[in-house]
Order: C-alpha cells, then sequence, then structure tokens
C-alpha cells in the first residue's frame, strides 16, 4: 500500500512535469506543423513551450529544465552537439554568472552600514524624506550593480528602521511597506537604466548582436534609457506614500538608534575601499571597453579581482552563486537562438502581426505595443531575465526598428510590479514576511500604469531627439 | 506466524505541530501541547514557509545572511522562538523546560530543513524545525525523517483542497483543529464501525477523555437498518473498554449516509475522533473517502488515526 501512495505522491508533486512531456510528444508526434513551418522550427516551438510549463510550474529543478532545453534539440535533430554547445555560452552568461558572483563580493563587505549612514545624512528623520532617499538611492545604484545586490544591501537598512520604529512591525503596516518597497520598485526602477542593472539588458544585446541589429555601448544604453529611471523616481515615492499611508510622520528615534548601530562599524577600512576602487574599476571598464571585451569578460575580470585582493574567498562564492539560473539563462539563450535560426521566431511575429494588423494598423504602434505588453505580462509570471531570454527573439523579428524595440522589451520586462516573483527585489522584501501578496497589487497596478506613461514619452518624445 | 499487537505505550509516541505565524497558529499549538502532554509524547514544532522561486532563491539566501550581521533573523526563526515561548507560558511549572533557550545562533541545515539546537533540553523533548516549500511535500519530509505518529495542523482557509492531500499522503494519523476554541467545552465523538484503525481510535480516545476529563460519545452508522456483527462487535469492544477505564460513555446507532451523519451529529461542538480510510489509495483518490469527506464537511476539530 505504501508504494501505491508513494507513487500516488509522486505524480502529485509532478504533474506537470507529466503535463509537460504528454503534451510534447503529443505535438511532436500527433500533429502537422504548418505548412510555413519547418519541422525543425516546429520542434523548436515545443521545447519552448515545455519548457515554459516547467519553468513556471517548478516541478524540477532550475538545472535540470536547462539541461532539458539543451539535450531535446540535439534529440530532435535541431542541431548538433556542438553547435549547440557553443549557444550555449556567450558574453550574457559570462555576465550573468559574473554580476552573481560580484552580487556575492560586494554583499560580504559590509558597505550596507556605510549605505545606511549616507542614506540618513542626506534624508535626515522625516519619514517621507527617507523613503524618497530608499528609493532614490535604490534605483540609482541598482543602474549599476543590479537590483538584487542593492535590494540585499538595503533589506537591513530598512527592516532595522522598520524595528526601531515599532517593536512589532505588523502595527506599522503602513510605514513597513512604505520602506520595503522603496527598496524593491526603487531596485526595480533603476536596473534598466545601464545594461549592468540586470541580466535581461545584457541578453537583449546579445540578441542584438546575434540578430545582426547592430551593437550598443555602454553610454548609449544610458543616454536611450536613464531619463526613465530619472522621470520615475519622484512619482515612485508619491506612489508609494499615496499608497501605504505610513502610520509615522517622523522616525526620529529610529534613525537616532540605527545611527548608533552603524557608528559601532567604525571608521571606514582600507578593506572596504579597496572593494568600492575595484567596483569603480569594473564600472569604468563596462563604460570605456565593453565594445572591445564585453561586458560580461569585464564582470569576470572583476571577480578575478575582488578574489585575488583576498576581499572574498571562492568557498562564499561558489556556495552563495545560483548555478542553476547561469544554466538556465545560457539554454534558455541557445534555445532563443534557434528559435531565430529555424524561423520560429519569425513565424510567431508573423503570426502575431497577421492577427492584431487587423485592429491596429499602424506597424510601429503595433510592434511597440506587442512588445511591452507580451513582456510586461510574461515578467509577472516568470523572472524578468527569463521572460527577455524567451521573447527577445519573437519581439525582434516583429519588425521595425530592432533597437527600439529591443529597449521598449528590456524596459518592459522590470514592469514585474504585481507579483513577487517577477523581479529579484520584489522577492527579497516578500521573504521578510511583512509584505503580502495583495500589497504588490495594491501599488503595482499604479507603477505599471506610471511605467507605461513613462515608456511612451520616451519613445514618443525622447528617442525622436537623438 | 501472526502479528503480534505492540502494547500501547503513549510514552513512546512523537506528535508534530504545524506552526505558520504567532498570529494564527496559537489555538494550534496550544491543542498541540495539550494532547503531547495528554500521551507525555515528544513534540516537534515545525514552521512550514513558502519558498522563494529558484530564480531569485540565492538572491534571498544572501539576503537573508546579510540580515544575519545585523541581528535580523529568519521570519521563521521568529516564530519558533514565539512557539517556545508560549510552550513555556502553557507550563509554567515544568522547570525544565523553563531553562530552554532560544538561540537563533544555534542552528544546522541538514536533510532540506533547519532545526534549532536546543542544548539545555534535559528531558522535555521538544523538537523546533524550520521548514521552506508546500506545505503537505514538507510535513511528510518531517514525518517521514524523524517517525512522527501524529501532525497536528491548524483549520486553513483551502481545506477542501488540502483535505484530500493530508489524509492520503501524512504517513501518520493527522489531527486539524478547524475553528478551534480553546475555551469552549467540547464533547469527544468517537466514530466506531469495523474499520482496522478503530482499535487505535479507542485507545486515543480513551486517554485524551481520562485525562481531559471530557463526556464521551461513541456513534455507530449504518447504512441500513441492519447492524452487522463488525459493527456491532465494535461498538461492544468501545464500550469494553471505556468501563474498563471507568470512563462512562453514551453509545448511539444511527441508520443513513455516513458521512452526513457524522456531520450533522457533530454539530459545532464535538471533537471527532475516527479512524483512518482502508481503502486502497487510488480508490480513495477517485472517489474519497469518509475521513476525507468528513473533514472536508465539517469544521469541528478532527482526529484521524492511523
Amino acid at each position: 500500500m505504501t508504494i501505491y501512495i508513494d507513487v500516488l505522491f509522486w505524480i502529485r508533486q509532478k504533474k506537470w512535469l507529466l503535463i509537460a512531456l504528454v503534451y510534447g510528444m503529443f505535438m511532436h508526434h500527433f500533429v502537422t506543423p504548418p505548412p510555413d513551418l519547418t519541422p525543425a522550427a516546429f520542434d523548436a516551438l515545443i521545447i519552448i513551450s515545455m519548457a515554459l510549463i516547467l519553468i513556471i510550474t517548478e516541478p524540477l529543478p532550475l538545472p535540470a529544465i536547462a539541461m532539458f532545453m539543451l539535450f531535446m534539440q540535439v534529440v530532435l535533430r535541431i542541431d548538433t552537439a556542438n553547435n549547440v554547445a557553443s549557444s550555449f555560452m556567450n558574453d550574457a552568461v559570462f555576465f550573468i554568472m559574473g554580476s552573481l558572483m560580484l552580487a556575492v563580493a560586494i554583499v560580504s563587505q559590509g558597505l550596507d552600514k556605510r549605505l545606511a549612514l549616507g542614506i540618513i545624512t542626506l534624508t535626515g528623520n522625516k519619514t517621507w524624506r527617507i523613503v524618497a532617499g530608499f528609493t532614490a538611492i535604490s534605483a540609482i545604484l541598482a543602474s549599476f550593480i543590479g537590483e538584487h545586490t542593492v535590494a540585499a544591501m538595503m533589506m537591513p537598512v530598512g527592516l532595522t528602521l522598520v524595528r526601531y520604529a515599532h517593536k512589532d512591525p505588523r502595527k506599522v503596516a503602513g510605514l513597513t511597506a512604505a520602506l520595503l518597497f522603496s527598496i524593491a520598485y526603487g531596485a526595480t526602477i533603476g536596473s534598466i537604466g545601464t545594461p549592468s542593472g540586470g541580466g535581461r539588458n545584457v541578453i537583449m544585446m546579445n540578441y542584438w548582436a546575434e540578430f545582426g541589429a547592430g551593437s550598443v555601448t555602454y553610454l548609449e544604453w544610458i543616454k536611450y534609457v536613464y531619463p526613465m529611471v530619472l522621470f520615475q523616481i519622484p512619482f515612485t515615492v508619491f506612489i508609494l506614500l499615496w499608497t501605504f499611508k505610513p502610520e509615522q510622520k517622523n522616525l526620529d528615534s529610529a534613525v537616532r538608534k540605527l545611527v548608533v548601530d552603524v557608528a559601532r562599524a567604525g571608521k571606514i577600512k582600507g578593506r572596504e575601499w579597496l572593494a568600492i576602487i575595484l567596483f569603480i574599476l569594473v564600472f569604468l571598464g563596462w563604460v570605456f571597453l565593453s565594445e572591445d571585451f564585453g561586458l560580461g569578460i569585464i564582470a569576470l575580470l572583476g571577480v578575478f579581482l575582488y578574489l585575488s585582493f583576498g576581499l572574498v574567498e571562492w568557498q562564499e562564492l561558489n556556495r552563495k552563486t545560483n548555478w542553476g539560473v547561469i544554466l538556465l539563462f545560457g539554454s534558455a539563450i541557445s534555445i532563443g537562438i534557434q528559435m531565430n535560426e529555424t524561423g520560429a521566431a519569425q513565424w510567431i511575429a508573423q503570426v502575431i502581426i497577421t492577427h492584431l494588423g487587423k485592429v491596429i494598423d499602424n506597424p510601429a504602434i503595433l510592434q511597440g505595443s506587442v512588445s511591452v505588453l507580451l513582456t510586461g505580462v510574461m515578467s509577472n509570471i516568470l523572472s524578468s531575465s527569463a521572460t527577455v531570454a524567451v521573447v527577445g527573439p519573437i519581439v525582434l523579428d516583429l519588425g521595425g526598428d530592432q533597437i527600439l524595440i529591443g529597449y521598449a522589451t528590456a524596459i518592459a520586462s522590470a514592469f514585474g510590479y504585481f507579483t513577487a516573483v517577477a523581479a529579484p527585489a520584489c522577492t527579497i522584501i516578500y521573504s521578510s514576511g511583512l509584505v503580502k501578496s495583495k500589497d504588490f497589487l495594491r501599488a503595482g497596478w499604479k507603477m505599471g500604469v506610471l511605467s507605461l506613461v513613462s515608456l511612451l514619452g520616451l519613445s514618443l518624445i525622447w528617442w525622436p531627439l537623438l | 506466524m501472526t502479528k503480534k499487537k505492540t502494547p500501547f505505550d503513549p510514552k513512546s509516541l512523537k506528535f508534530l505541530t504545524a506552526v505558520s505565524s504567532a498570529e494564527y497558529s496559537k489555538p494550534t499549538l496550544k491543542m498541540g501541547a495539550l494532547i503531547a502532554s495528554v500521551f507525555d509524547a515528544s513534540h516537534g514544532v515545525v514552521y512550514v514557509g513558502g519558498k522563494a522561486s529558484e530564480f531569485h532563491g540565492s538572491s534571498v539566501n544572501l539576503t537573508r545572511q546579510n540580515l544575519d550581521n545585523w541581528n535580523i533573523i529568519h521570519p521563521g526563526l521568529e516564530v519558533l522562538e514565539w512557539a517556545l515561548d508560549e510552550l513555556k507560558k502553557m507550563s509554567p511549572d515544568n522547570k525544565d523546560l523553563a531553562k530552554i533557550q532560544f538561540n537563533s545562533d544555534h542552528v544546522y541545515e541538514e536533510d532540506g530543513r533547519v532545526r534549532v539546537m536546543l542544548p539545555d533540553d534535559k528531558g522535555c523533548r521538544i523538537e523546533l524545525v524550520l521548514r521552506e516549500g508546500e506545505l503537505v511535500d514538507q510535513l511528510r519530509k518531517e514525518i517521514q525523517l524523524e517517525g512522527y505518529d501524529l501532525a497536528i495542523i491548524g483549520g486553513s482557509q483551502n481545506k477542501r483542497y488540502l483535505a484530500h492531500s493530508i489524509l492520503q499522503y501524512l504517513p501518520s494519523s493527522v489531527f486539524v483543529l478547524q475553528k478551534f476554541n480553546p475555551r469552549k467545552k467540547y464533547k469527544l465523538l468517537l466514530l466506531v464501525d469495523d474499520s482496522k484503525a478503530t482499535d487505535k481510535s479507542i485507545e486515543w480516545g480513551a486517554l485524551i477523555a481520562e485525562k481531559l476529563g471530557w463526556p464521551v460519545q461513541t456513534l455507530t452508522v449504518s447504512k441500513t437498518k441492519r447492524f452487522g456483527a463488525g459493527y456491532q462487535g465494535a461498538a461492544d469492544k468501545a464500550k469494553a473498554y471505556f468501563d474498563a477505564k471507568g470512563i462512562e460513555i453514551e453509545q448511539f446507532f444511527l441508520t443513513g449516509d455516513p458521512v452526513r451523519t457524522f456531520v450533522e451529529f457533530a454539530g459545532d461542538n464535538h471533537f471527532v475522533i475516527m479512524g483512518a480510510s482502508t481503502l486502497n489509495p487510488v480508490k480513495q483518490l477517485l472517489f474519497g473517502s469518509k475521513p476525507i469527506q468528513t473533514l472536508k464537511k465539517t469544521d469541528v476539530p478532527i482526529l484521524i488515526i492511523r
């Protein structure tokens, strides 16, 4: 009897794996590909749709899904083993690997205490100013060092303030939510600002190169996108204060206690200066050398320097880096490239244009709205980077200016305000147990409207000026 | 060779209470502690929290390690600390328990869970465990790992969905505290039939009634007007067992649909004890079982003995 229960339980836990397998086998064996789609393109679509089911429902660890996407390309004869292997590793994957390791290296330096003191010195004790300071600093820092790094560093500062403000943070739910969301949404709106703000930006740059759309430098990206970051900061502060209405207008006592706490760390040490200098060097490398060397290689060089100067141990990097995500992005980009090469991405783009073209007759509006809406919706279900990896090849085949469509897609992938799963910063504040899913909806729809309007303004007013 | 029945030794039992927050889990923890004290069983408390998506799992872990540097502990550890404090408050005379100190630094990860070390635990037999993931999956793993005999779970809002999984997949007896009010006077309602688990239900029911002094009613329901030898024999056995313990019981024999009759009889002032289903797991999955249907339809605390 126990064996039956074990089997039934396994089926319960793995039902989405079984559904994905049955779906895949049915599609491959019993469904004839549309006449304008090659068998290889059809199989690429089957693999990517199976992978999407598995990524969203997580019946398997991410590395297993990554391996599935790789071996299925060879098993279904879409490409040879060597070609699949070479499409798996590229500069975007190097960048994701490097930035995850840089996050570990930076967070482990204890610079968050310095950051806390800096913010408090700037903002003073008033709650609205602290929320504004958190949002602005999170946004600006996240645009360079990535949102997950910023959220990991800012969370202790936010939580400490909340706990000093009231023994039970649930009794000051408005204040708690305003402070934590200022970190999460600040980091999220900032992550679009530069290529190094998020892995998804670099994935898009990689697709531009793969699709022959040309290359964009670090500074060009900033020129096109950073105005949107700056524009959104004050409105985000307004939305958070309007939505969550902090119970305390002044955090005098909490700020004093925080300053005492932080002051115990003493003066900034040589080791911390070195960590900051190394990151500035990496940043300068991204700005001035990435066209020649690639963003990923420079990120890896940064990790090499942190290891060489003994600022972080390899064991720590090894333990805290999510290797599964790296494998997954490598394989998602690999299947994305196959979607382009087999014509699957063009076919989906054509289907979208044919059907939606009847509703929207302006091609530019059609391309823009499809890329933004598709990316925005999917990033709230998947993660933002995975969305760009999957949607990127399709939207770049919609026609029009691939660079501008790419910018719009990368920007829209940061619209994951509605759920805790989309952006790492949102997952991080949710893991505190102090904000609820409905809080994401309460503030998220307003942020969604703000971001859509900002993107529209950017594309209609700013980009034509450049 | 005939299988020898193991004598009933309450002290050897291990009970596990699942808690989710200080806000909602107080009645569950209180009942868990009370039942564990009735049996003098060892008592584990497990916090099962949500698990971050694998995409951002490492970012969440990185943040948590950084929070440790600021002395901000995992929300689940806060709940376990609260649970230990509550257990102490519930047993103010227990000097051994009072000595146990919670230290969030004294935790270690093993077998996909985090266990709080309680070095001062001398004879209190308390375990504090943190797990992250889906509730039924994590409880099943904990029960299998530690060999718990009873899982005590609070009534959940998505009870209809969970009832099936809890009863089918947890390899222990299960006590679901639905709308449990610690101040309310409950009657103990023992559902007696010819199932294998009835004997154990009688033993557990008698011990609870004896220690808590609750009035006992037994209910036997037949679909037809005729009560077969199995049903009659089980009811007689129950009567004899309670008589031997010196506990008075009221016996009821009703006819009709068993689940509907159980639910109507239990009303809102009974504490129900019934045996787990002996149907094969596939049939249970497809058609349900009496315990599953009863758990879905009733709102009173229900203890299902396996």
